[in-house]
C-alpha cells in the first residue's frame, strides 16, 4: 500500500507546488490550467487507484505500470506541444514587435532631424 | 510616370556591398526612395547604407530576411508607396534593371515581377550546378502544386504592386520566403510575371544559403511550402 501513499504525495506536491506559483505570480493562470488539471488528474488517480487497474485491463495492457507509463507519456506529449505553441506565439510577437520598433525608431530620427 | 516607388534593400553583415549597393540603385533611378533594412547587422551595414544616401531601418536583433523585407513593406504601406522593389543588398542584383522590373507594374500588368536568370539564355551568373537543380525542383513543386511556372522561384529581385505591398505587409513568410512567397502570391491569385535580368556573382562575405547546404535549404523550403499549403487561408482585413 505504501507506493500508493507516495503517488499520492507527490502528486499533492506538485498541485500545491503549481498552486504556489500562481500565488507568487510566477505563473499567470494561462499557463498554470494544463498543469494543474494534469496534478488533479495524478491525485484523482492515486486516490482511486483500482481506475486505472480497470483501464490497463480494458485497454489489453500486460501490466497496469505500462498503461501508466503509456499514459504519463502522453501528457507529457502534450504539455511540450502545448510549451511550443506559446514559444511560437512569443517568437511571433517578438518579431511583430521589433518590427514595430525599428520603424518607430527610424520614424523618431526623421522626426528629430526635420526638428533641427 | 509619377508613382511613388520604394526600393526596399534586405542587409545582415553587408558592410562593403551595402554602400555599393545603395549608390548603384541611386545612380539607376534618381526618383526613387532606398530603404535598407539592416536586421540586426553586427558590422558598420547601417552606418555604409546612411553614408551613401539610403534611409535605414534598424531591426534590434537578426529576424531573418522575410521579417527584414516584410519590415520594408510595413513601411511601403504607412507612407503609401506604389510600388515596392525588392533587391538584395549583396550586389548580385544589377540595379540597371529597375526599369525592366517596375515596368510591367506601372502599366498594370503585373501585380508582381520577378527579375528572373533563367527566362531567356541571358547568361551572366547562373548559379552552381547544385543550386541550379534545386531551384529547378522548386519549379517544377511550384507549378505542380499551384499552376504556376516560375522559372527562377529563388529570385529576391522583385518589384510589387500595392496590392501586393498591402498582403505582405501583413503576412510574409519568415524563414525562407522567396519560393513561399510566390504561393502565398498565387493563392491571393496575384498576376505573378518574370522578365528576364542578368545577375553577378556576390560581392564580399559569403551568402547565408552556403553550397553544402543547399539540400538542408531545399528540404526546408519543401517542408515550408507544403507546410503553407495546409494552413488556413488568412481572411482579407
Amino acid at each position: 500500500m505504501n507506493i500508493h501513499v507516495v503517488a499520492f504525495a507527490v502528486s499533492v506536491v506538485i498541485f500545491l507546488c503549481v498552486v504556489d506559483l500562481v500565488r507568487r505570480r510566477r505563473l499567470t493562470f494561462k499557463y498554470a490550467v494544463a498543469w494543474l488539471l494534469v496534478s488533479a488528474g495524478a491525485i484523482f488517480f492515486t486516490i482511486f487507484y483500482r481506475l486505472v487497474f480497470l483501464c490497463a485491463a480494458l485497454l489489453g495492457f500486460a501490466l497496469p505500470s505500462n498503461f501508466i507509463f503509456f499514459v504519463l507519456c502522453c501528457v507529457f506529449i502534450f504539455l511540450s506541444l502545448l510549451l511550443t505553441v506559446f514559444l511560437c506565439q512569443q517568437n511571433s510577437r517578438n518579431d511583430v514587435m521589433a518590427q514595430k520598433i525599428a520603424l518607430l525608431e527610424f520614424e523618431l530620427k526623421e522626426l528629430k532631424k526635420k526638428l533641427n | 510616370m509619377d508613382k511613388k516607388i520604394l526600393v526596399i534593400v534586405p542587409a545582415f553583415n553587408e558592410c562593403g556591398n551595402i554602400g555599393r549597393t545603395v549608390e548603384e540603385i541611386r545612380r539607376a533611378a534618381l526618383s526613387v526612395d532606398i530603404l535598407v533594412v539592416d536586421d540586426g547587422s553586427l558590422d558598420e551595414t547601417a552606418q555604409e547604407a546612411r553614408q551613401a544616401g539610403g534611409s535605414v531601418v534598424s531591426l534590434p536583433f537578426n529576424l531573418g530576411i522575410g521579417a527584414a523585407v516584410q519590415t520594408g513593406f510595413q513601411y511601403a504601406q504607412q507612407h503609401q508607396y506604389d510600388i515596392a522593389v525588392q533587391i538584395d543588398g549583396d550586389g548580385q542584383h544589377d540595379a540597371g534593371y529597375l526599369g525592366k522590373i517596375i515596368g510591367p507594374i506601372v502599366y498594370d500588368q503585373g501585380d508582381m515581377v520577378i527579375g528572373s536568370r533563367f527566362l531567356e539564355n541571358t547568361g551572366g551568373f547562373q548559379s552552381s550546378f547544385g543550386r541550379r537543380l534545386g531551384i529547378n525542383f522548386f519549379v517544377h513543386l511550384i507549378n505542380g502544386l499551384t499552376g504556376v511556372k516560375i522559372n527562377d522561384p529563388t529570385s529576391g529581385f522583385r518589384a510589387y504592386n500595392k496590392k501586393m505591398i498591402a498582403l505582405f505587409a501583413d503576412y510574409y513568410p519568415h524563414d525562407f520566403p522567396e519560393p513561399e512567397a510566390v504561393v502565398v502570391a498565387q493563392q491571393d491569385c496575384a498576376r505573378i510575371m518574370e522578365v528576364a535580368v542578368i545577375m553577378r556573382p556576390r560581392g564580399a562575405g559569403s551568402s547565408s544559403i552556403r553550397y553544402f547546404k543547399t539540400l538542408y535549404y531545399m528540404a526546408k523550403v519543401t517542408l515550408a511550402i507544403l507546410l503553407h499549403m495546409i494552413r488556413q487561408r488568412r481572411k482579407a482585413k
